[in-house]
């Protein structure tokens, strides 16, 4: 069905232009399918065939939108098409929302986001979708039945409601492994179909500003993504992009490292030459913006936000030194110039790298 | 429990005051979330699930939504709290009747306000149900990676299962540091809604197969409850790993298991095939060799019933062919040592383990019968120092070695086979020893004293059979095998023989015996047909014909080709 062939240049040829007009007008009855779902009394005909075949276009374009969504010609043209039919739809039906691109990647979730918020949806088509299966030994998987789609969905949301309150090991927590896993995989196939590291940039930067305002943050979902296992050269090439949009967000990394404990950020540092050093770097800015406090006798962090103390900034340092061994030597050279540089006494309280220095002393 | 509802009145089904100390409960369950929650939880479970039920029913019986709500204000409440606490959306009945109540109440035709604001308080609920995200992070990431819901939330259950299977065993508990485990327990208590859920069944099956560390870091009462209830209702597939842990855990499991087995394979029409069948199936015998507590159990079991049950061959007969397979498991696991054999068989006297424990087939043909005789001799001389304790000290603690050592005998019946076969080729010189160990197992008892005169019939049975299969005497005395018959049936001022026995006797002798098959089959059928013990018979054949089967077995064509012809002719008697 999605036979579309392709040429990397983007250009299309006939059969693949054909392929293309079907693709856009199925899409198209879709997103009006879905406007028929959220407003239209219709809905109060529907019986379980006609919402099996709803949810299956909606999965039609769930697949459309992960085959297409980093070809960026292709996008171009899904969103016109979304465009147009979505003006067209606004005028006859005013209190009409928009469809967008990534709602395409989501749309049975939408449909039936619609058909539960349409009140002329029937009672009996709601007992379908939430009837609770009866066999226990089917895993779910592919199964991609309408009937107790809500009710699969509540119990997985449950389970993990229950699984998530249990104390674990000290990591990140399924959650964050499992979106920087999506994150990872999205940014690599954004950065091996289009070439240019644009799409992946404005990828980065969307997602994690949404991410940003809501808690806990986008610091567990960057760690974790970096943590992901990197096999292939797509996912190394994926993973070093994320470093280096690391580095240059100054402001992100350093709430990365102020935010997540020392061993994830040693494991981090271990993993990844350009984080250790990065790292590395901005544990020394901190040093630096130290003050001596005399009345209270500590170094302060004279820096706002994010602020850092400095038995935290030792710990930082000590637990780097646990995972890269080799790194001890060297930062402790650079201490000592530094110390010599701010005159060399050995008083406590006269530069901070003399008694960090000490305090770094095993 | 549906039946029963329809029975009582009114006054019996769901009442307001009911409704609001449960309300009260889900209200404090909603509040704390720590392991002393779960557990309140998971103890009212199935409380709950009835209360549910209840509902249910008084709600269709209703005649509308807003007679059910003047009856019950408090059951949106109720209901509403009951969506959001993720130990009753979590397990499949639970929310199944939560669902099935919301519907209830659903009116199809809304007359007034109440049923027009229940209706859309109902879609309400369970559209955020189904959609709302907690997780800000988790949507954000969602919508703009356009990443489905049910992907993502499968993807972290799954991971989530994995993350803890592999950090189960972490936790070690160390006595100078004090004991700070506890996540084995709170892990299971978690998983009781889990447990019929496919995705958390690695999750389960490690926490069964966890070894246990620390006293006071097991598995939880609740979760095993549930494991078992589940599994025995057949809701719950086990790996046989898990199923082995489970009964190593829970002891109603594994007592259930027992009787379950030892149930269908005493049932009408059990050959000997396919009692072994069922019991390999069961997976017990494999379960007990790995775990010497699981054997004891089984062992316990078998060892009440025979105890009111002596003369049930059927039992006898399961309870050997488990002994067997167990043996054969244990046998794949572990070289035999006498050490770990006492384990086994605590109470049994330790020196009939290894001569009773040892296989025929492990010994050379010519050394059978010296063994058993010497086996013999071993109980011989149990018995009569416990019959003269009991004469000396009046001692009522009962003939307890000598049961122990006919349990053993039973448990290893094919020695008493052996016995049996050997007595068609023995003389009158060496039968002696044979005969005893043959009467004791059909005996065990000496009720009365009566064991020497059991003998001397035992004794007379073996004779007329030594005459009627003999190959010279023509032509048979007639009489000869109505005495034998008659020996079968019970006789007033004498205690009978056990007709298993004689019969027992006699089936060898036809396929051991030189006597042409015909002459020999013609007299089972006579002997058969008059005392009517075609069951025995039959079971005899089935047995013998197993044993010759076993591998390591010596046994020729001729005797195969008897025993089969024996039994074609039984099946079409």
């Amino acid at each position: 069905m999605l036979n579309v062939c392709l040429p990397p240049s983007g250009k299309t040829c006939e059969c693949g232009q054909r392929h293309m007009e079907a693709v856009l007008r199925n899409v198209a009855s879709t997103v009006e399918l879905l406007a028929v779902a959220a407003h239209s009394d219709v809905v109060s005909e529907w019986d379980e065939q006609t919402a099996g075949r709803a949810f299956h276009w909606a999965r039609y374009c769930e697949h459309i939108y992960s085959r297409f969504h980093s070809n960026h010609v292709i996008r171009g043209v899904l969103e016109k098409q979304l465009q147009l039919t979505s003006r067209g739809l606004k005028e006859a039906l005013p209190e009409y929302g928009a469809v967008t691109l990534w709602d395409l990647g989501r749309c049975q979730n939408l449909l039936l986001l619609r058909l539960l918020g349409n009140p002329a949806l029937p009672v009996s088509l709601l007992k379908m979708l939430f009837e609770t299966r009866r066999s226990a030994g089917v895993t779910d998987g592919d199964y991609d039945d309408v009937r107790g789609l809500c009710g699969r969905l509540v119990q997985y949301k449950s389970a993990c409601k229950l699984l998530r309150h249990l104390p674990g090991p000290p990591a990140l927590g399924a959650d964050a492994e499992v979106q920087g896993e999506m994150l990872m995989e999205r940014l690599e196939s954004a950065l091996s179909r289009s070439g240019d590291a644009r799409r992946a940039e404005d990828l980065l930067s969307s997602v994690l500003q949404e991410l940003d305002g809501a808690a806990p943050g986008l610091c567990p979902v960057i760690a974790a993504a970096l943590l992901t296992t990197a096999g292939s050269a797509a996912q190394i090439a994926a993973q070093d992009f994320l470093l280096d949009w690391l580095q240059s967000r100054h402001g992100v990394l350093q709430r990365v490292c102020s935010g997540l404990p020392s061993r994830l950020l040693a494991d981090l540092a271990k993993r990844h030459r350009k984080f250790r050093d990065a790292y590395c770097r901005l544990l020394k800015k901190w040093a630096s913006e130290m003050e001596y406090g005399i009345s209270d006798g500590e170094w302060v962090h004279a820096a706002a936000d994010p602020s850092v103390s400095f038995q935290k900034m030792t710990h930082h340092f000590l637990t780097l030194f646990e995972a890269c061994p080799s790194l001890r030597t060297e930062t402790e050279d650079e201490l000592r110039a530094l110390k010599v540089s701010d005159g060399g006494f050995d008083v406590r309280g006269l530069s901070v790298w003399g008694d960090l220095l000490f305090a770094l002393s095993p | 429990m549906t039946e029963l509802q329809v029975q009582q009145t009114d006054e019996s089904s769901p009442n307001a005051e009911e409704l609001s100390s449960w309300l009260e409960k889900v209200i404090a369950w909603g509040h704390a979330d720590s392991l002393h929650t779960w557990k309140d939880i998971s103890l009212h479970s199935s409380r709950l699930k009835d209360f549910l039920q209840q509902l249910l029913i008084q709600i269709n019986n209703v005649s509308s939504t807003a007679e059910t709500m003047k009856r019950l204000p408090l059951l949106g409440q109720f209901l509403g709290r009951l969506c959001w606490n993720p130990h009753v959306t979590a397990e499949g009945e639970s929310r199944g009747l939560l669902f099935q109540c919301l519907w209830a109440l659903y009116s199809e035709h809304p007359s007034n306000a109440v049923e027009r604001e229940a209706n859309q308080w109902i879609r309400k609920v369970l559209c955020q149900l189904a959609t709302e995200e907690e997780d800000g992070a988790a949507l954000a990431l969602m919508k703009h990676l356009g990443v489905p819901s049910k992907e993502y939330h499968l993807k972290v259950l799954k991971k989530m299962v994995t993350i803890m299977q592999e950090n189960i065993g972490n936790n070690q508990c160390s006595r100078t540091q004090g004991c700070s485990c506890g996540s084995i327990r709170a892990a299971s208590e978690a998983c009781v809604p889990l447990i019929t859920c496919p995705e958390a069944s690695p999750l389960i099956g490690a926490l069964l197969q966890q070894p246990v560390t620390c006293f006071r870091d097991g598995l939880s009462e609740n979760f095993l409850d549930a494991l078992h209830s589940a599994y025995s209702r057949r809701v719950l597939p086990l790996e046989e790993l898990a199923v082995v842990s489970l009964w190593y855990h829970s002891l109603p499991s594994l007592e259930e298991a027992v009787l379950r087995l030892l149930e269908s394979a005493t049932a009408a029409g059990s050959t000997p095939n396919k009692i072994e069948e069922q019991v390999t199936n069961s997976l017990l015998p494999k379960a007990c060799a790995q775990h010497c507590s699981i054997f004891l159990v089984a062992n316990d079991i078998f060892r009440t019933v025979l105890k009111q049950a002596e003369r049930n061959e059927c039992v006898k007969h399961v309870f050997q062919t488990f002994t067997k397979c167990f043996l054969r498991e244990l046998s794949h696991l572990q070289p035999q040592t006498s050490a770990s054999l006492k384990a086994f068989f605590p109470q049994s006297p330790p020196s009939l383990l290894l001569p009773l424990l040892t296989m025929p087939s492990e010994m050379p043909q010519e050394a059978l019968k010296d063994h058993l005789v010497w086996v013999s001799s071993l109980i011989q001389q149990l018995a009569e120092e416990e019959e003269e304790e009991e004469e000396d000290s009046r001692n009522i603690r009962g003939h307890h070695k000598v049961f122990e050592a006919w349990l053993l005998l039973v448990q290893c019946g094919h020695w008493v086979q052996v016995a049996a076969q050997l007595l068609v080729t023995s003389g009158p010189e060496d039968c002696a020893p044979l005969l005893w160990l043959l009467t004791f197992y059909h005996h065990p008892t000496n009720r009365w004293h009566h064991r020497a005169s059991q003998l001397v019939q035992a004794k007379a049975a073996w004779d007329h059979l030594c005459s009627l299969f003999s190959v010279a005497g023509h032509p048979r005395p007639a009489d000869r095998l109505q005495s034998f018959i008659s020996l079968l049936s019970a006789k007033p001022r004498q205690p009978p023989l056990a007709p298993p026995l004689a019969l027992n006797l006699m089936v060898n002798f036809a396929v051991f015996g030189q006597l042409p098959l015909s002459t020999s089959t013609e007299m089972i059928q006579k002997v058969v047909d008059q005392s009517g013990l075609w069951d025995e018979s039959t079971r005899v054949l089935g047995s013998l014909r197993l044993r010759l089967n076993d591998r390591g077995c010596v046994a020729n064509d001729r005797v195969r080709l008897r025993i089969e012809e024996l039994r074609n002719t039984m099946t079409q008697m």
